[in-house]
């Protein structure tokens, strides 16, 4: 229905005014013949005065308003300061730590035969004094909250290098390696002397075969992720810019025949151009590999050929790396050894 | 005075018909309960109940006791924002 145009002149606004307050009243009107048929209803059916009842179960269960107490009139950290006596040990205990410590003390709940497990390995592993038991079965009180176990791992860290405690949270990172590396590995993972003079080639080439083995600065562990074939992008290749001279070397010049045309004159100084004009990015970067490499045990055997053969080199070695990982790294520490 | 009196119909029915009507319903209701009035008026309402006895009140005895006292009690800020609404919706829709 369209409406007829209206000028707003002053006794329209106050027509309209008038409106506004009728519908006003009609709404509130409508509020309150709603809440008298509710009422009613309650009062027919006779739950409207279900929440009375007498007058002294009334004051009884007043809401209570003083500071300290809830609205029920409890104190609520009344047992935060006591403390109880274990019928076990005879110990003083606080009350909230009170029951995880009977479980371990009683040896009954499901945590504890596994701490006492852990505890008889290191025990048979490192001769412990009578103090260590004591400040175990603390560090133990705190088994079941994952923070209070990293705090209480901080503090003991300098004490404990070789505890199960590590190798646990270890093994789970090492989920997917084989058992026999991860029961090697977490021998040597965190002993904060680590290097790999100490150990046999044999055990260092089983090692980065199949992971990582880069040395923290910071921590001196050995990280243990695995190794995935394809996980470096060409970009983060600054350490294999670093070839084995010698291997690698003859690998790229028995392959670098295809690339240089046909037409060109076999030297290596073409090519140099022929991948100038591809590359230039990457042959700034692999030359600043090659340079910073030098230092290396491989520097030597690099400076046959000249630079222009350096950054010919340095080029398709990007190419080939992802098929020959493994044997370089290895001869890389062949080198080392 | 039908034009006005038209006009008011087709008020009426724009608010109807848009829904408009039902949603200031609601919002009245929900402001009055979060202001406390419902609570009060139910206090009334004891009152009138045990004043006239459990088993005879009526549904008309409540309303004549109610509906004055609670046109009166409705708060100024629920009072004004309803009607500000209203205003609102009769400029976009009615002229």
């Amino acid at each position: 229905m369209k409406m007829e145009d209206m000028p707003l002149s002053g006794s329209d606004n106050t027509k309209l005014e008038t409106l506004v307050h009728d519908i006003y009243s009609e709404l509130v009107e409508d509020a309150c013949l709603g809440l008298c048929f509710e009422v009613h209803r309650a009062v027919k059916q006779g739950y409207f005065f279900l929440d009375e009842t007498d007058q002294e179960s009334m004051k009884e269960f007043e809401i209570v308003d003083q500071p300290g107490l809830d609205i029920f009139g409890q104190v609520y950290n009344q047992w935060k300061n006591k403390e109880c006596e274990c019928p076990n040990c005879k110990r003083l205990i606080a009350a909230s730590r009170f029951a995880p410590h009977l479980e371990k003390c009683l040896g009954m709940g499901r945590n504890s035969s596994r701490i006492a497990n852990r505890r008889l390995a290191t025990n048979n592993n490192m001769s412990k004094s009578e103090s260590d038991q004591e400040d175990n079965d603390d560090l133990n009180d705190n088994d079941w909250s994952y923070g209070a176990e990293k705090k209480a791992k901080k503090r003991k860290s300098d004490k404990n290098q070789n505890s199960p405690r590590r190798s646990k949270s270890l093994k789970h990172k090492n989920g997917e390696l084989g058992s026999t590396v991860s029961s090697e590995t977490y021998k040597y993972t965190y002993n904060t002397g680590i290097s790999y003079e100490t150990l046999a080639p044999e055990e260092v080439r089983s090692l980065l075969t199949t992971q990582c083995g880069v040395i923290s600065e910071h921590t001196k562990k050995m990280c243990t992720r695995p190794l995935l074939p394809d996980a470096d992008a060409v970009e983060e290749s600054d350490s294999f810019d670093i070839p084995d001279g010698q291997t690698l070397i003859s690998h790229l010049q028995w392959e670098d025949s295809p690339d240089v045309s046909p037409t060109d004159s076999a030297s290596s100084k073409a090519s140099t151009n022929h991948s100038d004009s591809r590359k230039p990015k990457k042959k700034k970067r692999a030359s600043l590999g090659l340079s910073s490499g030098g230092g290396a045990s491989i520097g030597g055997s690099l400076t046959g050929g000249g630079s222009s053969s350096q950054s010919n080199i340095g080029l398709p070695a990007k190419k080939k790396r992802p098929k020959v990982p493994a044997p370089s790294i290895s001869s890389i520490y062949d080198d080392l050894n | 005075m039908s034009k006005e009196s038209r006009m008011r119909a087709s008020v009426n029915q724009k608010l109807t018909e848009m829904g408009e009507r039902e949603r200031l319903k609601e919002l009245l209701r929900a402001k009055l309960t979060e202001c406390g009035w419902k609570d009060q008026m139910k206090a009334h309402c004891k009152e009138v109940i045990k004043e006239k006895g459990l088993d005879h009140v009526t549904v008309e005895d409540l309303v004549v006791d109610i509906t004055p006292k609670g046109r009166a009690l409705v708060p100024d800020s629920v009072k004004k924002e309803l009607l500000q609404r209203i205003r609102a919706f009769l400029a976009q829709h009615a002229t």
